[in-house]
């Protein structure tokens, strides 16, 4: 049966983030199953901490269900920022962050973090409302990234002696 | 004088050319992140964490040292240059600051910070030099069921005293402790949590979570909710105190620092109880005109206490951390890993086996405190400065220093996509208010703890009473119980006062 009454949207996103602890503490469970328990003297063994760690997160997510179905989680902040969530700007700093993940063995650190930092820029634009359209802001973030990128993978590379992936094996690009 | 002979000696390690610039270099990177919103001090060690692998430890001890308090230098310009406070430390200072700044007295509200820092960081470092080998020969009697009665009361403080819900923060610790599961286990050598990959039977590198739990989550959290913020920016005035101003700060520094100071030592940390009860004590003093200017045009006790009570707690709790191995916050838990890098485990034998480090660390503190000053008070104008860098190129910006200290570690794409991940999990958990510093610390502590726990049980043949047999066991564990109970009282008390 479903409830109706007070129970904004967020009560379920706070139930389905119960649920979730509730999942991992299920999920930690079962791989503590295969963990054998060959106690020696200690009387615990490797599988004590992940059954208490089980446990405890079973007893927090059931705990958080049970608050976000009566009322919402206890003491929270006032959330920063606007209300609504700018979903767009998610998805171009996601595309930045997993296209930099993909390529940074092919094109090397330079080219990918500001390609990164390309897609990120852009998405932070879009959020803050800036009208950014035409050529230009494409152009000046391009020169910011690899203004910051360059310098920082050299200081790395050359300095620190970090390895970072690079285009050649120049240590340069 | 046995303290004196290795302090000298510490200065000697700490004052060649090499290590005074590392420390200068942290001390400004430090200012820098500190006024920058949107990356702290526990985010900037942990992406800086690969240098490890070739800077040595001496060197990168005292460098990121200097970014965990210069940090604390710069917060403050923020909280009261710009409307939007951050981190919970400064948001007290905020309070009076962006008060002070608002009625022109920036520069006071600037300089009583500054020079509060310094008079706080100065005298807690004095503490860390006389105490920290105190505690250190103490801390050596203890066995295993006190270090892990310890580090319960770290966990309880960190998790359930700290923030305001304990479910929230008792999650966020066992999410910690279950990261901090995978790998192998210290005691047999058994795998856990590893599904057969290779790669994770060294376990979760710490720099990933601290990285994505920090930095991406936090620009994942911009670009979705806070692209409409706007953010004004307090007039500057020239930095310099009057005399009456002098008169009103020097007693609120001293108190502010009596009071920081025991709060950093136990691990019961936190800079939120210490700097709301300086603003407490100091309201409650103040009296006639100085009364009046608390909540309207700001008053400069209001500032100078509670950032005197900040650094102090801050400089107090690397005692701890140096003696019993034992961080309590996201910060100092990055340190421990800094040095779990070099295979040094701190604890009570650091000051034996590690002597000319931990030495040289401490005596980089007070070189470290006399150029915040420096670079704080004559160039504060310069790092308002970076209050201007534009949103969108700043958080894109940390997107890439959060890939160099994320790849760099073990030179894995696939570490980037989890990066990601762990970024996604952040930012659920800032947006229904989970605490992060109990992941962190959960996660380094929680091995360490899981090691003494078994052993303690050993000790104790197989029974859990040796925990309550023992009387210094027993002791922690009541104080364990005060914490829990105590600081509720207080806060609901400060709170009452406000």
């Amino acid at each position: 049966m479903k409830q109706h009454d007070h129970s904004a949207p967020s009560a379920l996103l706070q139930t389905l983030v119960g649920a979730g602890v509730i999942v991992l503490a299920l999920g930690l469970a079962l791989g503590a199953l295969s963990i054998p328990s060959n106690a020696g003297y200690a009387g615990v063994g490797p599988n004590f901490l992940p059954w208490l760690v089980a446990a405890a997160l079973l007893v927090c997510g059931g705990f958080m269900v049970y608050e976000a179905r009566s009322g919402g989680f206890r003491q929270m902040d006032e959330p920063s920022g606007d209300g609504a969530p700018y979903w767009g700007g998610f998805v171009w700093m996601s595309a930045g962050l997993l296209a930099n993940a993909a390529l940074i063995t092919t094109i090397g650190f330079i080219f990918s973090c500001a390609l990164c930092f390309v897609l990120a820029a852009r998405g932070l634009r879009n959020a803050q409302g800036q009208s950014a359209t035409g050529l230009k802001p494409w152009l000046s973030d391009s020169v910011t990234g690899l203004l910051i990128a360059a310098p920082v993978y050299w200081m790395f590379t050359q300095f620190l002696a970090i390895n970072l992936p690079g285009l050649t094996q120049s240590g340069w690009l | 004088m046995d303290i004196w002979n290795q302090l000298l000696q510490g200065f000697m390690t700490a004052g060649t050319p090499v290590n005074l610039l590392w420390a200068f270099v942290g001390c400004a990177l430090g200012t820098a992140v500190g006024v920058l919103p949107g990356i702290g001090p526990a985010t900037a060690v942990a992406m800086l964490l690969p240098i490890t692998a070739k800077v040595d430890a001496t060197a990168s001890m005292i460098f990121f040292a200097g970014i965990y308090y210069g940090a604390m230098y710069g917060g403050s310009t923020t909280s009261i240059l710009l409307n939007t406070p951050g981190e919970t430390a400064s948001m007290v200072t905020a309070m009076e600051g962006n008060k002070m700044a608002k009625s022109g007295r920036a520069g006071a509200a600037l300089a009583t910070s500054a020079i509060g820092s310094f008079v706080a960081g100065t005298i807690a470092t004095v503490l860390v030099t006389l105490f920290a080998p105190v505690v250190a020969d103490f801390a050596v009697k203890l066995g295993p069921p006190e270090y892990f009665m310890l580090m319960l009361l770290a966990f309880t403080t960190v998790s359930a005293v700290l923030g305001q819900s304990a479910v929230r923060g008792l999650t966020a610790l066992f999410v910690g402790l279950a990261a901090g599961l995978v790998g192998m286990d210290q005691i047999t050598g058994q795998a856990r949590y590893t599904g057969g990959v290779p790669e994770l039977l060294d376990g979760i590198e710490i720099v990933l979570v601290a990285v994505g739990l920090f930095a991406v989550a936090e620009a994942l959290h911009a670009v979705l909710f806070e692209g409409k913020v706007s953010e004004s920016e307090n007039r500057m005035s020239r930095v310099s105190m009057t005399r009456d101003d002098w008169r009103r700060s020097i007693p609120a520094w001293l108190r502010g620092t009596a009071i920081g100071a025991p709060f950093g030592c136990i691990p019961a940390g936190g800079t939120e109880i210490p700097t709301f009860l300086s603003y407490a004590a100091e309201k409650k003093l103040a009296k006639g005109r100085n009364l009046a200017e608390f909540g309207t045009k700001g008053a400069i006790e209001g500032v100078a206490g509670p950032e005197a009570a900040n650094n102090a707690t801050v400089t107090a709790a690397l005692i701890p951390l140096l003696t019993l191995g034992i961080p309590v916050s996201n910060t100092t838990a990055i340190l421990l890993g800094a040095f779990q890098n070099y295979g040094i485990q701190p604890g009570p034998q650091l000051f034996t086996s590690s002597a000319a480090l931990v030495w040289a660390l401490i005596a980089s503190l007070y070189i470290g405190n006399v150029m915040l000053l420096v670079l704080n008070l004559p160039l504060v104008g310069m790092w308002v400065k970076l209050l201007k860098v534009p949103k969108p190129q700043l958080y894109a910006g940390i997107l890439i220093f959060a890939t160099v200290g994320a790849y760099g570690m073990r030179q894995s794409a696939f570490d980037l996509f989890l990066l990601y991940a762990i970024g996604v999990l952040g930012l659920v958990m800032r947006r229904f208010n989970f605490p992060t510093a109990p992941v962190v610390v959960g996660m380094i502590l929680g091995p360490l703890a899981e090691a003494q726990f078994r052993n303690a049980v050993s000790i104790g043949e197989g029974s859990a009473m040796v925990f309550l047999q023992r009387p210094m066991s027993l002791a922690i564990l009541l104080v364990v119980l005060t914490v829990l109970v105590l600081p509720r009282l207080l806060r609901r008390r400060a709170a009452a006062l406000l």
